[in-house]
Order: structure tokens, then sequence, then C-alpha cells
């Protein structure tokens, strides 16, 4: 394939994720992938659709139910040569798989003494959006950015669905990249040439009164909420983390420092959640330059409920975003 | 069920033996063993016991933190360990492969340097005591959490099946480890893909201190390879020759292709399951004491002075050897000294990401 075809195309984030493991798998055969009804069916979010067709029962291997058998197998593939991409139907499932994730890939290279690593991609996908319920609409980024020897990828755009795969699948330690599922029909146009690398949060929107930080699915309404607080003559900046692990800490600081004024949206729970973490660090860096305390939009602490306005009220939405900048700058 | 070329019998009522409790050759095939071979079967056996009970010297001494007692269960290792092709075929041990470790040729010193965590240490003074690993040998570090390595393993036969070069994978566990979903998951999977590999239970018949009726209700876990579609065979973990002639053949068979295979080997475990486990409140010193009997170097001992090749006076020649070697080996591990607080943030990540580089000068310039 020449992906460079694609290039200036409006494609959706679930196309721009096909070429990327289309792309990498031809350029690098240690490439497979595993997972539940990845291979024949496609994916559940056919995200996969096309590739077993392309490379094999030998490199798009159709596993059974069992998360732990999924991501444990991926493990001791990666340990042993190979590169998989485990695809986990939906990041709440990973409570089957935890002791795998966070025992097993996050820890070997240290237990090991750095002999050898677990280059794996562990793709799955999470957040709102499809009252789908308490078990298959979490966010739960924060467990994974809790456990040391885990990045954490999280992409918002066509380009960085792309961009961020790619450059995971030639790490040599365990990536756990969480897509969103209400992203997955997004449109850009796609340009990685443009994509910033892995560990940079992108400055979404530049402004000059507030930075807003998020990432993920609450970033499309983070930039649907400054397009309206523009025609209030409100300009706010908005930083897209991308990645939670690196964590990009001086593009927010120095984006805080130039401001004064933040506020953190994440759709995870807000109590001990990532917004958490972001709001420790913006003000250990920016502390002489804030004007307002910072402020955090998160999710409810409850689990998603299935009744749609329900859904709807338990992550931050457009006008919740509005209010709040509102709140901070008294405007 | 394919029949191997011993014709051992599959999913056997009794545990399957080739050596009687006096020492005899019982099976009905040609020893096929050397001298040479056989004496040494018996040296690494001895050695393992050697240094199961220095390790509990070092843990007295509150120079180790921890260790798990292997002994008795040295016939079943080193079978194992002379049936694998070291470098060829991949190892997934568990904590309690004492004298499997020393077996597989990790030098005596690293094993020591990974016991007392000094700088010595391959793994850099990082894993638990008794979490032995060679990256040379293919051995990975064994997992704290029972049976969290059998989904790599696994993983690791499905990779070798993919590259299909004649490579086998090995896992050891106890039988504890069988009551886990993550076995379950692994051996499942493996099965489902026909993988290259041998699950290897070590049945001491104690989860810690919960007796084997109490963790399954089936005769023994051999059983459980019907359900996975493999092989599964029941053998005297006390007799070397059975366990070694059956892993040779189970190994040869997965890396020609011909799938996996469980197999438990019945054993007993002398000590407690850790120094901090009290064994005397859920046994009986009678039942140490008649299991002892039947201890696996007694009948190696018998089985190889009916050939003239075992004497109680080489015998104390060889523990006395041994236990030189082992003073030396924990001299030299410890003359390096503990490893350095330079070492902490190294190999959390390939490359240390920016975050870690400063906890690290913070720490360091403290």
């Amino acid at each position: 394939m020449n992906i460079t075809e694609y290039y200036g195309q409006t494609i959706t984030y679930r196309e721009a994720l096909r070429l990327a493991l289309d792309e990498a798998m031809e350029q690098d055969e240690r490439i497979i992938i595993l997972g539940e009804e990845v291979g024949r069916y496609g994916g559940a979010y056919a995200v996969s659709q096309g590739l077993y067709e392309k490379y094999g029962a030998g490199r798009v291997l159709d596993t059974p139910i069992s998360e732990a058998a999924i991501i444990g197998t991926a493990i001791g593939a990666a340990m042993t040569g190979l590169r998989p991409v485990a695809e986990l139907m939906y990041v709440d499932f990973a409570g089957i798989a935890m002791d795998q994730i966070a025992n097993q890939a996050a820890k070997i290279r240290y237990m090991f003494g750095g002999q050898i690593g677990v280059p794996m991609v562990l793709r799955t996908q999470g957040g709102p959006g499809r009252s789908a319920g308490a078990q298959h609409s979490q966010s739960l980024e924060a467990w994974f950015m809790h456990t040391a020897g885990l990045f954490v990828a999280m992409p918002a755009t066509v380009s960085d669905a792309y961009q961020l795969l790619k450059e995971a699948l030639q790490f040599d330690d365990p990536v756990i990249f969480i897509e969103h599922k209400g992203l997955y029909t997004s449109k850009g146009i796609f340009e990685p040439g443009t994509a910033l690398p892995f560990g940079k949060a992108a400055i979404a929107r530049e402004g000059s009164e507030l930075t807003i930080i998020t990432y993920s699915g609450a970033l499309r309404h983070c930039l649907a909420a400054a397009e309206e607080l523009d025609k209030l003559a409100i300009d706010v900046e908005v930083i897209d983390l991308r990645t939670l692990n690196p964590l990009d800490v001086d593009t927010f600081v120095e984006s805080v420092s130039k401001t004064g004024h933040a506020l953190i949206v994440t759709e995870d729970s807000l109590t001990a959640g990532v917004s958490a973490e972001i709001s420790a660090r913006a003000q250990e860096g920016a502390f002489d330059f804030l004007e307002e305390p910072i402020m955090r939009l998160s999710g409810e602490d409850i689990p998603i409920p299935v009744a749609p306005e329900l859904e709807l009220a338990a992550t931050p939405k457009k006008a919740d975003i509005i209010k709040a900048v509102r709140k901070i700058l008294r405007r | 069920m394919i029949k191997d070329k011993y014709n051992f019998e599959v999913f056997s009522k009794k545990p399957i033996k080739l050596m009687s409790d006096s020492g005899e050759w019982l099976a009905d095939f040609e020893l096929d063993l050397s001298d040479k071979q056989l004496k040494e079967f018996y040296y690494d056996m001895l050695f393992g016991r050697l240094l199961d009970e220095r390790f509990g010297q070092l843990h007295r001494l509150g120079k180790v933190s921890f260790y798990a007692p292997s002994s008795g269960h040295e016939a079943a290792q080193i079978a194992i360990a002379k049936a694998i092709d070291w470098g060829n075929d991949w190892v997934f041990p568990y904590y309690r492969d004492n004298a499997l470790l020393y077996s597989s040729g990790v030098p005596i010193k690293d094993i020591m340097a990974q016991m007392l965590g000094t700088r010595l240490d391959p793994a850099k003074a990082r894993q638990m005591p008794s979490h032995p690993s060679s990256k040379k040998l293919n051995m990975f570090t064994a997992a704290s959490g029972i049976a969290s390595h059998i989904p790599a393993a696994a993983g690791a036969a499905i990779a070798a099946k993919i590259r299909n070069k004649g490579e086998a994978v090995i896992t050891t566990s106890g039988e504890g480890a069988t009551s886990e979903g993550d076995y379950h998951a692994g051996i499942n999977f493996a099965g489902a893909q026909g993988a290259p590999i041998v699950f290897i239970v070590q049945n001491n018949g104690l989860a810690i201190s919960v007796p084997y009726h109490k963790q399954s209700a089936a005769e023994n876990t051999s059983l459980k390879a019907h359900a996975y579609g493999m092989p599964g065979y029941y053998l005297d973990g006390m007799d070397i020759l059975a366990c070694y002639y059956l892993m040779k053949d189970l190994l040869e068979r997965a890396r020609a292709g011909l799938g996996p295979a469980l197999v438990e080997m019945k054993v007993y475990r002398y000590g407690p399951h850790s120094p901090a486990d009290d064994d005397m409140r859920y046994r009986s010193k009678e039942e140490v004491d008649a299991w002892r009997k039947k201890d696996p170097l007694l009948r190696m001992q018998k089985f190889l002075a009916k050939r003239k090749l075992w004497t109680k006076k080489q015998d104390i020649k060889m523990r006395e050897e041994i236990e030189l070697i082992l003073d030396k080996a924990i001299n030299e591990a410890e003359a390096e000294g503990f490893a350095p607080l330079e070492w902490m943030f190294d190999d959390v990540f390939k490359d240390k990401p920016a975050h870690l580089l400063e906890q690290q000068k913070m720490l360091l310039e403290d």
C-alpha cells in the first residue's frame, strides 16, 4: 500500500486506525493482531476489517473470549520476539485481565533487569455515548496512567489515530492505546505529516484568556464550546494531551502561564481521576501566573447509566464547558 | 490421542513409574542413558537439595527475605531441566524451581546474587528471591501471582508455532495454579492453537496449606487435559527416569508440531510453603517422615548402587564439594555489594521518559 495516496483525503477515525495497522503489518512481519473476532469478522468496531483476508490466520488470530488469554498470550509473544497488537473489545473488560496488564506487561522489563521488554500494543476503546451501560461505557485511563511501566495513548483526531498507533507499534514497551467509541465514524482530513510525536500535547486551538486541557472524546465538546465562546468574545486555548504517559506537562504549564486560567475537561470520574493529576501539575508549574483556582469538569462519580438523558448528563458536554469557562472568567 | 514412542499411558489411574522404590528398572524398553548421564542426574538432584537447604540457612541468617523450599521436588525438576533444549526452547518456571534452576546452567553465583539482591544479579536485584531468570537460556522470570505466567507461556508457544522453527515451550507450576482463571485461559488457548508447549504440574498436594482434596474434585490434575483436547499424563514425580523419558518425548513431539500436553508429576514438599509458613499446623511430622522414605535421591542412590555407580563414601565427598561451591558463590555475590540507587529508575521503560529523569534527578540530589 502507498499511504501517501490518502494524504489530504477526508477519512474516518476507524479508517485511519486501519491504515496504521495495515501499513505497519506490511513493513514489519513481527506484527500480529489477536483478539476476539478480530479476524474473519473484522473486529467489533470493524477496525481490522480486511486484514485477515490480506495477512491470513497466522497473523490475524481469532481468540477465545478470554481477556486474560488475549493479553497474556500477547505478552508471551512479545517477550519472545513478535510485536503483537491485542484488541480488548471494551476497556471495561480490562478488569478480567488486569493482572496480565499491571503485574506482567508493565513490570517484566523492570523485573528482568532490562534484559527483555514487552513490545505490544493493547488496542481498546472506552467512553460513553452508546447507551451501553455501566460495564461498556467507562473511561478507565487513570488505572493505566497510575501503573508504572505502561505508555498510554488516547487519540482524538483522524491524523492522531494513525500517527500515535504507528509510533506505538515501534515502541519496545507496552502501550495502552485507548480509542473512543464515539469517534469511530468521525471524519477529518488525513494529514499525518503535521501530527506531533508520541508524548507531545497539541494546541488544538490557540487562545489567550483561558486554557482548556482535555483529550480523547471530550476534545470535540471543548472545541465546540470554544467556538460558542468566541462569539461572546471569550478567547480560549484548547490543549489536546494525546498521550497520558508520557504526560506533556510543559505544554499545558506554558499555556496556563500565558492565560492565567485553567479548566480541565475529562470524561473519567472526577475523584482521583486524570483531572486531579493534571490540576496538581498545572498548579505546581504555573502557580505564579494563576489568576483563579484551577477548575475541573469530569464524569460524575457514578456508574454510567443507560437512559440517554442520564448518560448525557453523566459526563461534561458543550453547555457545561461554556458555563464553567464563564464562571472562571466571571463573564 | 497420539501414542508416544514409549507407550506411556494417557490418563493413567496410578502414577507412572519406571523405577521401583528399591531402584529396579521397570520399563519394557532399554535404558539408553550412559553411566555418566545417570551420575549427572543424581549429582544435579543432590546439588538442588543442598542449594535449597542453603537458601534456608541464608534466610535464617536474615540475608534473604524469602525463598520457596523445593526439597522433594528434585527428581521432577532435574528431569525437566535435562529434557529441555536450552537456548532453543522457551522456559516459564515458577518460584519453587530451585533444582531446575541449578540444572539449567545459570551460573551459581548469578543464582546467589539474585537471592541476595546484590549488584551481580543480572536482573539488577529487582525481583523477589526465588524468582530467577536468564535471557541467554530463554528462561523468563517467575510470576508471584499464581498462574500469571501461564498465558504468557501459551503466547510464547503460539509465537513459536508462527515461527515454525522447532521450538518448544515448557511451563511449570504447582497444582494450586490449576485453580486459577489464568491457568484455564492459557492452556485452553494453547489447546485450541495446537501450540508447542508442555504444561507441567508439580503436585505436592498443598496449595500453601490447603490440601488437594479441598482444591479440586478431579482425581489428579492431568485429567484436566482431556477438556483442553490434549493428552494428560500422571507421573511419579519422585522417579527421575519416568519424568525424564516422558518429558523428552513430549518436547520432541511439540517441536515437531504435534501439539501440547499436560503432565502431573506427583511430588512432596518437605519444607513449608515459604519461611513465613508453619507447616506443622496443617500436617504431621509422621506424614513428612513417611514421604522422606520415598525420597527421590534415595531411590536414585539405590538405582545407581545396583549399577555400581554410587557409594556412601562418594556421596559424602560430593556433598563436601558442593558446599564449597555454594560458599564460593555466596562470597562472590556478596563481595559486589548491593544494587546502587543509580539503577532504580532504569528499565521501567527502555528509554527514560522526562518524568522519570526528573524524579531520578530529585532523588539523587537529596
